[in-house]
């Protein structure tokens, strides 16, 4: 679960079944009645399938630093949407939202990413698979 | 009455002898292209879904959909098999070993992933992005291998048109998932599959049935519907199964004071 020292840093909100999508045991592996919203610094960037992750440092208003891992769909799928390799480089300040893994780690499906200056990251999840 | 049976005949073959003319004139529909996940929502097709066996459950997790723990949609899974999802942790998938499993085709051609068919009179072929799966459909009229053949996560399948409609009959699946959350079918699993073109040929739907008598006790389908996309194709899959260790790696998360 989230520490208490990173709600400054995350924002949960509930949202409806309806957005769930992709595939990897979605349903069972994420909560898709909770999503998390985080700004960090990105770590790495895996461009491959089944899924690329995006690894993030995220830092409370305290200091501390935690670093996330969110997961993608599949780059297949990424490249249709305006993704590519290069989308997102280490040392990159982003902010992503997406769906919390139920096992209470620092996991989470990606719905969205944008860039320091707020601008999307390729398209938003779930609007246009295949 | 033997002469008038052959009269008999002889009125019925200038009756018939028009229809296999005709029949043979007319091409069966292309299908080769490249086609897309259709996600329009409660997209189905009455004529394709009448036509499924009876004691038939149309499960409900095409495309992006899918079905939580113990949830199968209407399947009826013996007890070694309701045992066996009961055990399995969505977790347990995260391994280098389990990460680039590819699924078998029974899972694997309801996903939103897209596919391209090609066709010629004796063979057609589907070739999936989805973990760069490839099918052989034998329409020469081939028989199935025999059943201690080995088993692929795409089986052998064969198929012949009728009508407007290609119908595909899978066997020799090797055992995998069903519904990607613990249900996995066995090694005799049975597919059917029915095909056909919308009126505009843009649309492809599908109904996918199958049978597992030593996993259920009921038979399961899909509706499917894919949209023709010119210009696409298919992105090689690749799998790599490092996709793992990264989620392995914040079992313990990297946290720093600073």
């Amino acid at each position: 679960m989230l520490g208490k020292s990173l709600l400054a840093a995350v924002a949960l909100c509930l949202i409806g079944p309806s957005a769930a999508q992709a595939h990897h045991s979605f349903a069972a592996f994420f909560d898709a009645n909770k999503t998390v919203k985080l700004r960090g610094t990105v770590t790495d960037f895996h461009f491959t399938n089944p899924h690329g992750t995006i690894g993030l440092d995220v830092t409370d208003e305290t200091g501390k630093v935690q670093r996330w891992r969110a997961e993608t769909n599949a780059p297949v799928v990424l490249m249709r949407r305006g993704w590519a390799r290069d989308s997102v480089k280490p040392g990159d300040i982003v902010t992503i939202d997406g769906w919390v893994s139920r096992d209470g780690k620092p996991y989470l499906r990606l719905r969205a990413a944008f860039d320091a200056n707020g601008k999307p990251i390729g398209q938003m999840f779930g609007q246009s698979d295949g | 009455m033997r002469r008038a049976a052959r009269t008999g005949l002889a009125a019925w073959a200038v009756v018939a002898l028009p229809l296999p003319a005709a029949a043979a004139d007319r091409a069966p529909p292309d299908l080769a292209g490249f086609w897309s996940l259709d996600t329009t929502p409660d997209a189905t097709d009455p004529a394709l879904i009448a036509k499924l066996p009876p004691d038939t459950v149309v499960l409900d997790d095409t495309g992006v959909a899918e079905f939580p723990s113990g949830e199968f949609g209407g399947l009826k899974l013996k007890p070694g098999a309701q045992a066996a999802a009961a055990k399995w942790r969505p977790q347990d998938e995260m391994t280098l070993s389990r990460v680039c499993a590819a699924p078998s085709v029974v899972y694997a051609i309801q996903g939103p992933f897209p596919f391209e068919i090609y066709q010629t009179p004796t063979l057609i072929v589907f070739k999936y992005e989805y973990f760069d799966q490839v099918r052989l459909i034998f329409m020469d009229g081939r028989a199935h291998p025999p059943a201690d053949a080995p088993h692929s996560k795409v089986g052998h399948s064969t198929g012949h048109w009728e009508g407007d409609e290609l119908v595909v009959d899978t066997t020799h699946l090797a055992p995998a998932t069903i519904t990607n959350n613990g249900l996995d079918h066995s090694a005799n699993v049975h597919m059917v599959e029915r095909y056909k073109l919308s009126a505009d040929r843009r649309t492809l739907k599908a109904t996918q049935w199958f049978e597992d008598p030593e996993t259920l006790d009921n038979a399961g389908a899909r509706y499917i519907q894919w949209q023709k996309k010119d210009g696409s194709y298919v992105f090689p899959y690749d799998c790599d199964p490092s996709f793992a260790t990264q989620y392995q790696a914040i079992e313990e998360p990297a946290e720093t004071g600073r």
